[in-house]
């Protein structure tokens, strides 16, 4: 039996684990000791982080859609069909009618060949991944007010806060080593604040809870800074030194007093004050947050806001504080470092900076389109009107994840050419024109980014089934066969190019990728990695306040509830993995949607009661669940279920700056089914 | 070589050892893996016996987390099954608590009906066991009488004595290898034997002295005065305690395939709410709390009840990997208080 260090698949907490393989098998996983993060311990899902791998369902050979099915076809009749009609597409149609969807699934170094597959084979900037419906209101939020999407502190810092406040996050559930940190934290004298609808475990473990209704984030935000105004709680040297812009946030809070803020969100004012008292008392504290804050239609509004906080607090670049943006997928942070989306090279050079693409003209040989492409939501627009034709997806599972199903069957059936990279058939796949069967996390090596920015060496422990590749090989393959080199004998070789064209990660390579990883930004061989941003300047010099205010709420009498959608602790996103994972899927094996006693008592429904739930985008039948978890007039389900896909009633409705579709709360209606 | 029971291995003889026997056997034992001690396949090289006991525990040997029961292949409606052997292993360095759990485990799945894989396995593995003469951290095998020195169950049995290794058979095995391979041994000096037992006196009143006095009567009693409402509270479901537990040992068996396939017999723990719940939905511990009492009322009821043997052997790992920071044993401090 061997032991193979390597990183977990799942969330962004980049645990590091131990996988056992016996006889070319996964047998087992355990946490790795010494490992910063997991430090000997795993959520259970970690646990079972390997039990998928040699699932029978796994695809094994590649297929192409011939006469309406799929068949069995070579890798060199796959790869060539592709490569000809992307060319062929191109042709016809532009550059731009083509798309790749990279994977926060896939390493680093997959995300950065499939997007100079995208920019330097394809000449598109049509390129983007799950990010764009998950943190691209933290990379542009972020970004604007610190010069900085990444998370500013290791997670280990939460150690030394003196207050969190974690906000949009079902930590004990979608970050458990995060929590884990958090409630050390607790327990060593840290308050603990939690701002949720939903009465979560976390919730249930705060010291103050704050239960605000969907969509008012930016008004209980503005009312706790009021209220550290007001307490004369701000860090006014830090304001002067380090920021600018904070006269217009100052004169547009006032308006946010907290009876005003409790008509909004429903919070009582009392807890308000208490919430602020503590955050803006303690020495060192630090905001984490999550899907619930940037999945709105002003997600961006809502990042900003709490940038707000932390910044007028003089809660930044030191041990303790910061903003913790938790990432919900193991490699989403460096599939954003790699510039799989459509604004940016690697290390978030933009496009449409002539020196920068300059740079990457020279280094990958080629010239390179100067455009931004279209984000992934736009980009199913885009193909059900026909301006889009042929994307390469990979590893993604859009016929769930993404909002209006119904739509996004419209997008990809109506595609000329869909080829699909995954490890399980999945509902996108079905709709595939090739299928492309590639290597899990288990049997590739390279390297993931976790949410703090740590970059860590993923070791192969397995052989892939059959005929499938890593798909950093087949990546490298199509780029050939597009007429771009690509020439990497090994996924180390395609890391010294990253290293080379992305500042960040000037500094890193394999050989310096201990058990602690580096965290970026590395800039050189001798940099030590930085685990906290920020201290002494911001990359933009000052840090920006932004006055945001709180949107305007549609409210629709036809659909008096509002759903929320979120993930459980014993499911992964579309269930891939996890309801192929026997432990994982027994504990949940179906959809069920949280309805409040008194609002089930209104419609009649027990648990275990078959209803219909019905947007204005579309409708789905489901079991209820009755618990005091959600509020009166909310309800939730979780998104892995493709039997009941909470994704048919989402709605496409777009935060302005970050293209993010508001998930996190839409108006329903629920009936009993017939 | 006859007629002495024990016999002193020098330090630097260890390795040649471990090389002949690594010959005819799959050597399992504690090497670095990203600098922490882990059982796995010996190649040569260094050994990590100075770490504290591996966090996985080699329990893992002879009930995997995941096994293959048998494959099925079906041809014209016919089934045919295969299975494959178990193999020839030495594990080297495996502890007293860990031998403690496979006594008890033995007192399971080797009771009147043997379960086949695990009898197989148990025959065809050889136990180097190692005494405990500086325990971790968490360790309380004293206070289980499962540690810090082994009693029986080991084919040989090694304590550190500084300048080498003091040997003591168990079985004719462990005969059979001192015998084979005496050029790497010599006779013991009763001086040797004497300083065995000062050391593990030493290691035991260190654990007495770290750790809670836990002693199983008490913490038997006070297992209903716990809360565990807020103890499962706190509990983040992680399912750890038991996956790492040497003495856990529940499993769920599943077909995967059709119609060719296997059937697995994985590791499931009892923390899980789908281990007990029914097919009708309902379930006689629903909450995390229940589920957190009932782990323990096995370890400290049940199973003594089964083996005469109690279901915790002391070596803390629970503890270690809690992901709810429920500090496993003060659980039982303030009850008792």
């Amino acid at each position: 039996m061997e032991k193979i260090a390597t990183i977990c698949v799942y969330c962004g907490c980049g645990c590091g684990l131990f996988l056992h393989v016996e006889d070319g098998r996964i047998v087992g996983a355990s946490p790795s000791p010494a490992h910063p993060v997991s430090r000997g311990r795993l959520c259970v899902k970690g646990w079972l982080a390997a039990d998928f791998v040699h699932h029978p369902d796994r695809l094994k050979t590649p297929l192409v859609r011939k006469g309406g099915r799929m068949v069995r076809g070579s890798w060199d009749e796959v790869l060539s069909l592709t490569a000809r009609r992307f060319k062929e597409i191109r042709e016809e149609s532009g550059p731009d009618a083509l798309a790749v969807l990279t994977s926060a699934k896939g390493t680093n170094e997959e995300n950065y060949l499939l997007a100079k597959l995208a920019r330097a084979a394809l000449k598109t900037n049509n390129v983007d991944h799950v990010a764009r419906l998950c943190h691209a209101p933290s990379v542009a939020g972020l970004g604007f007010a610190l010069g900085s999407g990444g998370m500013t502190n290791p997670i280990r810092s939460l150690l030394s806060s003196g207050a969190i406040l974690v906000t949009g996050s079902n930590t004990t559930e979608q970050h458990p080593l995060v929590a884990a940190h958090i409630l050390e934290a607790q327990s060593r004298g840290a308050t603990l604040i939690v701002v949720d609808p939903r009465r979560t475990q976390m919730a249930q473990l705060a010291d103050i809870h704050l239960a605000p209704r969907l969509g008012t984030d930016v008004s209980w935000t503005n009312g706790i800074l009021n209220l550290i105004i007001d307490l004369g709680l701000v860090d006014e040297d830090f304001i002067i030194k380090r920021t600018e812009g904070f006269s217009a946030l100052k004169d547009l809070v006032v308006q946010y007093t907290p009876v005003e803020v409790e008509r909004i969100t429903g919070i009582p004012s009392g807890d308000l004050e208490k919430a602020a008292v503590a955050f803006g008392e303690a020495d060192r504290a630090a905001v984490v947050y999550a899907m619930g804050t940037t999945q709105h239609s002003c997600g961006t509004d809502n990042v900003l806001a709490l940038a707000n906080l932390v910044l007028a607090t003089g809660n930044v670049g030191r041990d303790g504080t910061g903003i913790y943006p938790l990432r919900g997928h193991q490699n989403v942070q460096g599939a954003c470092d790699m510039g799989a989306l459509p604004s940016v090279y690697p290390g978030y050079q933009k496009v449409e900076d002539p020196a920068a693409r300059e740079r990457m003209e020279a280094a990958w040989g080629t010239d390179l389109p100067a455009e931004p492409g279209l984000t992934a939501v736009e980009m199913m627009e885009a193909a059900e009107e026909g301006r889009l034709k042929g994307v390469y997806i990979s590893g993604e599972n859009p016929m769930i994840s993404y909002p209006d199903r119904d739509q996004v069957m419209r997008a990809l059936s109506s595609l000329e050419f869909l080829a699909v990279a995954d490890i399980f058939p999945t509902e996108t796949t079905a709709l595939a024109d090739v299928v492309l069967p590639v290597a899990s996390f288990a049997e590739k090596d390279g390297t993931f980014t976790s949410t703090e920015r740590r970059v860590q060496r993923v070791r192969r422990a397995a052989s892939p089934p059959g005929e499938a590749r890593p798909e950093v090989e087949v990546a490298a393959d199509l780029l050939r066969r597009l007429g771009v080199d690509a020439d990497y004998a090994s996924p180390e070789e395609v890391m010294a190019e990253i290293s080379s064209v992305t500042p960040s990660y000037g500094g890193i390579s394999y050989q310096r990728l201990g058990i602690s990883g580096l965290s970026w930004p590395c800039p050189s061989r001798d940099h030590p990695g930085t685990e906290i941003l920020h201290q002494g300047s911001f990359p933009i010099g000052r840090g920006r306040f932004s006055a945001v205010e709180q949107q305007e709420l549609a409210e629709d009498l036809d659909y008096p509830l509002l759903l929320t959608t979120g993930r459980s602790l014993f499911h992964f996103h579309t269930g891939t993995m996890t309801r192929r994972t026997h432990l994982l899927d027994r504990e949940r094996p179906k959809a069920a949607v949280d309805i409040n006693p008194a609002d089930a008592a209104a419609l009649g429904v027990r648990s275990g009661t078959m209803v219909v739930v019905e947007s204005a985008t579309g409708s789905l039948e489901i079991e209820a669940r009755l618990t005091e978890e959600v509020p009166v007039g909310t309800v939730y389900i979780p998104f892995h279920f493709a039997e009941a896909p909470a994704n048919q009633l989402t709605a496409r409705t777009l935060d302005p700056t970050s293209k993010i579709p508001g998930l996190k709360r839409t108006p329903v209606r629920i009936r009993r089914a017939e | 070589m006859t007629g002495t029971s024990a016999f002193f291995l020098r330090r630097e003889d260890l390795v040649p050892l471990l090389e002949e026997l690594a010959e005819t056997l799959e050597v399992v034992a504690p090497v670095l893996v990203e600098g922490e001690a882990a059982f796995a396949t010996w190649r040569g090289g260094a050994l990590a016996l100075d770490d504290k006991n591996p966090l996985a525990s080699p329990m893992e040997f002879f009930l995997p987390k995941k096994e293959v029961l048998f494959r099925y292949v079906q041809y014209s409606g016919r089934y045919t099954f295969s299975e494959d052997p178990p193999r020839a292993r030495l594990i080297f360095g495996m502890r007293p608590c860990d031998l403690q759990a496979l006594k008890v485990i033995d007192g399971i799945f080797g009771a009147e009906l043997p379960d086949i894989p695990y009898a197989g396995r148990r025959r065809s593995t050889i136990i180097v066991a190692l005494n405990c003469t500086s325990p971790g951290e968490g360790c309380f095998c004293r206070s289980m009488g499962s540690g810090p020195g082994a009693e029986g169950g080991y084919d040989l049995l090694l304590t550190d004595l500084g300048r080498g290794y003091l040997v003591e058979p168990g079985s004719p095995a462990g005969v059979y290898i001192l015998r084979a391979h005496q050029r790497h041994f010599e006779e013991a000096d009763p001086e040797d034997q004497r300083e065995k037992e000062r050391l593990l006196a030493l290691a035991g009143e260190e654990i007495i002295k770290r750790g809670p006095s836990l002693n199983p009567e008490k913490i038997r009693e006070a297992i209903d005065g716990v809360d565990w409402e807020e103890a499962g509270r706190r509990c983040l479901a992680c399912g750890g305690c038991s996956l790492v537990c040497p003495v856990c040992h529940c499993f769920s068996v599943l077909d995967q395939g059709v119609p060719d396939g296997e059937r697995l017999r994985c590791r499931d723990t009892c923390i899980l709410s789908g281990f007990s719940r029914m097919t009708s939905g309902a379930n006689p511990r629903p909450a995390l709390g229940e589920r957190l009492r009932h782990w323990y009322l096995d370890k400290f009821v049940y199973i003594p009840e089964k083996t005469g043997l109690f279901g915790c052997v002391g070596c803390g790992r629970c503890s270690r990997v809690c992901l709810g920071e429920v500090d496993r044993w003060s659980l039982f401090k303030e009850a008792a208080e």
